[in-house]
């Protein structure tokens, strides 16, 4: 111990202060998972509070149920969000909540593992909590079926995602906002301002209660 | 002296820092009169061989002097701190000058959102400007603000002015600000408010006149007007037509 306190300077004779300093600032980093899917679901964490950890969704406040959405659809609404190119609209209440959330994601590959992540989600079904002529929407839902397909599969080829299976008070809400310009007015929103005009071919809410009970019947 | 570390951009930012450097100065002299009497007192009587220790009742006058004065004059102290804090209390936060231009202010989880009355001064017509995230003020002009809350509770804390209100779900709260200096400065959600609070910020704009013109113009421009005309074409009744600039982060 002489020989230390000869040797070694005596501002260094801390070093195990400085040791116990280092390791307990360094224990409260987080390191990022170099695997994708254990990253995506690592991701996801930040997703949870309003989407659940089963990504089924809360409509309390606002919050899709995204459970088995597929990863391109994911990865571009994200995207959008990110860039502001959705969800800064001064009415877009939910939109506004989730911009941020989206901005905060670190990279483009945390989108892709994310996005990945919430595919491989075991979809989850929820009982229709609208009232709608199904009947009536049928017809109505011909336009729709243009891009998102006969049973509302969606078309990625088209940037259309899948209809079936989504929670039918998310698709009346979206409905209402692309008919209002909340949603889809930004310019660099191409497949937004494609919807705009379809949207507002349903002429009044029943229309668009109708329309969503039709979809409500699809088999996802 | 503040500004060094921290723009003063309102006209009422410095009655605030004059109140923190009192209250820093009378506190901090007090602090270091306490601990050195601590100190001195504390080598003065150190153990010495062959000094007893005194034992004292503290009850003679000659004694608890060294108490009731500093007490006395702290608490002379702390009245000229109450009276100097209520009086810039009272003129930021209970007179409220006369509005030269007005602005509504809506925190939500998670963004700041502005709604100016436009031309007209009138709020909820055609030619108001909403933004999202970003708010355009003019340099010297006295703004009365109402500001409100979609969800939770949350604060509008616009640090460089000095300003800082909690918003409150279900009630407006009105108050007011008067730009000094042209700038950018960062507005913050000082509130926690969810999982989204650390990004709930924005910034405001402060411009001269023809710099606050020109961004209008720029955001009524012929393209853009047309852009908003075929947007309002689209638009549902009771819409989000009305607005003229949404501007983004």
């Amino acid at each position: 111990m002489r020989i230390v306190q000869t040797l070694v300077p005596r501002w260094l004779q801390f070093w195990p202060l400085l040791i116990l300093a280092g390791s307990s600032s360094l224990s409260g980093c987080r390191f990022g998972a170099a695997d994708p899917a254990a990253r995506g679901q690592e991701v996801f964490q930040t997703c949870v509070p309003c989407h659940n950890a089963d990504g089924s969704g809360n409509p309390a406040v606002g919050a899709p149920n995204i459970a088995g959405m597929k990863s391109w659809y994911v990865e571009k609404q994200l995207e959008k969000f990110r860039e502001g190119v959705r969800g800064m609209q001064f009415n877009d209440v939910e939109g506004l909540r989730m911009g941020p959330m989206a901005q905060s994601l670190e990279s483009d590959d945390d989108v892709k593992a994310v996005a990945r992540y919430v595919e491989s989600l075991p979809p989850v079904r929820h009982a229709a909590s609208l009232t709608g002529d199904a009947q009536a929407g049928q017809a109505l839902f011909a336009t729709c079926g243009a891009c998102h397909g006969e049973n509302g599969a969606g078309n990625p080829d088209l940037k259309a995602p899948r209809l079936a299976g989504v929670d039918d008070w998310y698709l009346a809400t979206e409905l209402r906002k692309f008919r209002s310009g909340v949603r889809g007015a930004s310019p660099k929103d191409m497949e937004g301002r494609l919807m705009r005009p379809m949207a507002r071919t349903l002429p009044n809410e029943d229309a668009i209660r109708n329309v969503v009970a039709y979809v409500e019947t699809l088999k996802p | 002296m503040w500004e060094r570390y921290i723009t003063a951009a309102s006209t009422y930012a410095h009655s605030i820092d004059h109140l923190f450097l009192l209250i820093a100065a009378l506190v901090g002299f007090w602090l270091l009169v306490a601990e050195g009497m601590l100190f001195w007192l504390v080598f003065k009587f150190r153990a010495r061989d062959g000094r007893p220790t005194q034992y004292i009742t503290g009850e003679e006058p000659h004694l608890k002097r060294w108490i009731s004065i500093p007490h006395f004059i702290i608490i002379l102290c702390d009245v000229v701190i109450i009276v100097w804090a209520i009086t810039v209390w009272y003129h930021i936060k209970q007179v409220m000058p006369p509005a030269e231009a007005s602005v509504r202010v809506i925190g939500q989880q998670w963004a700041w959102s502005f709604q100016q009355p436009g031309p007209d001064g009138v709020f909820d017509t055609t030619d108001d400007i909403r933004t999202v995230g970003e708010l355009h003020v003019v340099v010297d002009t006295t703004y009365q603000f109402e500001l409100m809350s979609r969800d939770v509770v949350h604060s509008f804390a616009v640090p460089a002015f000095r300003l800082k209100q909690d918003a409150l779900p279900g009630r407006v709260i009105n108050g007011w600000f008067r730009p000094s200096r042209v700038g950018t400065y960062d507005i913050q959600c000082t509130q926690m408010c969810g999982i989204g609070h650390a990004l709930m910020a924005g910034r405001i704009v402060v411009e001269t006149p023809q710099q606050h013109a020109a961004w209008l113009l720029r955001n009524t421009s012929p393209a853009s007007a047309a852009a908003a005309t075929q947007d309002s074409a689209l638009a549902a009744p009771g819409g989000d037509s009305s607005t003229i600039a949404e501007v983004r982060r």
